[in-house]
């Protein structure tokens, strides 16, 4: 082996070492804003204290939770009326801490801790695969009018009562849902166009932005204050939305498409480094893997920001800062990003509910007023 | 590799007209014309970047399985396939995410490579930065480094690749004159030395340096062939006076080479 390929070798195990070490302080920090909060007949010491206890419960209770299982999965018993027995898994394990605590814990922070790991690896993750397929540093998730769509959707749903789905607490979620997803169905009639480019995919999403948000201050000009209010607030992102049903459908879509994105990683090396003809001398077909990115991407940012409204700046952001750590390796830098946008969004919301508690300062606000100088000053730093 | 009878237009301006052309193993091709003739639209063709109207271009695909050398036409090869038999090298590379030199000649070996980099790949990327004296380079940024560097990175990453045809689109143009040589000097070296049989075509406008370094010259003319074979048979001043439009005198020098001095336009 020679000095070159040795060093080749080390320098990816340091970057491995580096991606590794960042996500074991993501996880310790969801930990710490596990404990974080502003009531106060709960301490931090508290909360750890009954969450490892129930973690060590469930484990020595394996035996209860299959039962309870077993007795979910039994056909619904007949006699007079229909009775079907539907217990919780935990059913008959008696855990500590009052209603209050557990309920601080479980239906509130949980909750918000898991939608900031998904969301922010969804989103830094269609961040980076946009900005290497379209070969340009500025895009974000939000450039493809992915969001606008969403948020003609939320407007639609808010200020006319248009709704899609008719169940009232996921009207609004399902319409931004559907609306991003009809932004998704231009992108893949765009990429039937043979002779697209990566610019034009992106004055697409530029025009579909402006087109949107005219439709959108046009609504706003007519709505009322309390639908204007209710319209603001969905747009600022926030974590609180989403119950466990929701994080749960989030996860899936996001355990479903990340390997696929994976999978694209040596292509997109190849088509990021220096464009398309660099990219066919190389055997790779641009406009295909291009069409194929923006889609699993779309879908991705799609799929949170209906959950949790308008949160663009992780998308943009963690993907630069990994690129910082482990260079522009998709094998590595689709990782690093993921467990960067976590990280980030943990950070930001922890600080943004924590910083005037009571109040809660919405997590997309906190991003960008905490991430963009510290943004600005790493690149900076790395252009001097 | 042979190319028969290729048809190229954009929209209706026809810009190749039945080229034909064919090129033997070990062998350097250069391609002169003036702007416009159709030269990176021919190299263009070849790759499969462009497709052609009409025509046929074959190629030797030596399979994994057997040393088969039979002619393979390009249109039924996948661009994996297609980028293991030849290599294109753009004009020039711009870069909006950079990567370490040695990870961008790595990409050559993409198309041999499924997802792990074997010690086989590493020590072939090593092996090609030294033979183009880039091993000091190996872990400098690629957009840090100068034009001419960068030509060479290309050129590594070709020969990291292991095709068995180069096409060059004007390596030396956005070169200085020792750069020119040094690239030209490290093709005409990679084609002659090569133990499996391996030829470049290069789009190049430097008459000079085309007849120092090629076996043969491919002078374009308003989309066809005017005329192909070695440097002294296609560089007379009768042709040059026809396709460049300028007045010129060629002479042979000692070490055998054409040299054509250029006057004034006709």
């Amino acid at each position: 082996m020679d000095s070159i390929s040795v060093k080749h070798i080390e320098k990816g195990k340091f970057q491995v070492i580096v991606i590794l070490i960042l996500a074991i302080l993501t996880f310790l920090s969801s930990v710490f804003a596990l404990g974080l909060g502003s009531s106060s007949n709960l301490d931090m010491l508290t909360v750890w204290e009954i969450v490892f206890y129930d973690i060590y419960l469930v484990l020595t209770n394996l035996d209860v939770v299959l039962r309870n299982l077993e007795y979910n999965l039994l056909p619904c018993i007949g006699i007079g009326t229909e009775e079907c027995i539907n217990r919780s898994l935990v059913y008959g394990i008696e855990f500590k801490g009052t209603t209050i605590q557990r309920s601080i814990i479980y239906d509130w922070r949980l909750p918000r801790i898991f939608t900031a790991i998904i969301g922010g690896i969804a989103l830094a993750v269609a961040g980076a695969l946009m900005q290497g397929c379209l070969g340009n540093p500025l895009v974000s998730p939000l450039t493809l009018g992915v969001a606008s769509g969403a948020a003609l959707g939320a407007a639609l749903a808010i200020v006319l009562g248009f709704t899609i789905l008719s169940v009232p607490e996921l009207a609004i979620v399902a319409n931004a849902f559907i609306f991003s997803l009809i932004v998704v169905a231009i992108i893949i009639q765009l990429g039937k166009i043979s002779s697209i480019s990566a610019e034009s995919y992106i004055l697409v999403g530029i025009a579909i932005t402006f087109i949107c948000g005219a439709v959108v201050s046009a609504m706003q000009y007519f709505a009322s204050d309390a639908q204007l209010s209710q319209l603001a607030h969905w747009s600022f992102g926030s974590l609180s939305r989403p119950n466990m049903d929701n994080i749960i459908l989030m996860a899936l879509v996001l355990i479903a498409l990340l390997p696929t994105a994976i999978r694209w990683s040596w292509d997109l090396n190849a088509l990021s480094m220096a464009g398309d003809e660099f990219a066919i001398s190389t055997g790779v077909n641009p406009n295909k893997l291009r069409k194929n990115i923006l889609v699993v991407s779309a879908l991705m940012t799609s799929i949170v920001i209906a959950f949790t409204g308008l949160i663009g700046f992780v998308g943009l952001a963690a993907p630069h800062m990994s690129r910082l750590i482990v260079g522009n390796d998709f094998r590595k830098l689709i990782p690093c990003s993921g467990i960067f946008g976590a990280f980030l969004m943990i950070f930001a919301d922890t600080l943004g509910r924590t910083l005037f508690a009571p109040i809660v300062i919405p997590v997309g606000v906190m991003l960008s007023i905490i991430g963009g100088p510290f943004f600005l000053y790493l690149l900076l730093k790395r252009g001097a | 590799m042979s190319v028969k009878d290729l048809y190229f237009s954009w929209g209706e301006n026809e810009v190749l007209k039945g080229v034909d052309l064919s090129i033997k193993s070990n062998e350097v091709v250069s391609i002169l014309g003036i702007n416009g003739a159709g030269k990176s639209t021919l190299i263009k063709c070849l790759n499969t970047i462009l497709k052609p109207k009409k025509g046929t271009i074959k190629i030797i695909a030596n399979s994994e399985e057997s040393d088969d050398v039979s002619l393979t036409d390009v249109s039924s090869l996948d661009l994996v396939a297609l980028s293991r038999v030849m290599s294109y090298v753009p004009q020039s590379v711009r870069t909006s995410f950079s990567m370490d030199v040695f990870d961008v000649v790595l990409l050559g070996r993409k198309p041999h490579i499924k997802w792990r980099i074997s010690d086989d790949d590493r020590s072939k990327v090593s092996e090609t930065l030294r033979y183009l004296n880039l091993e000091d380079f190996a872990f400098r940024k690629f957009d840090q480094i100068s034009g001419g560097e960068r030509q060479r990175v290309i050129i590594a990453k070709a020969v990291a690749q292991d095709p068995n045809l180069f096409l060059f689109d004007e390596p030396t143009s956005d070169l200085d004159l020792k750069n020119q040589i040094q690239v030209m000097k490290c093709i005409k070296k990679l084609i002659k030395d090569s133990e499996t049989p391996k030829s470049a075509l290069i789009a190049i406008h430097d008459i000079n340096i085309a007849a120092r370094y090629s076996d043969k010259i491919l002078l374009l003319d308003n989309g066809s062939v005017r005329a192909f074979g070695p440097p002294k048979e296609v560089l007379t001043e009768e042709n040059i006076a026809d396709v460049f439009s300028v007045k010129s005198s060629v002479e042979l020098t000692d070490e055998g080479y054409i040299r054509v001095l250029v006057y004034d336009e006709i």
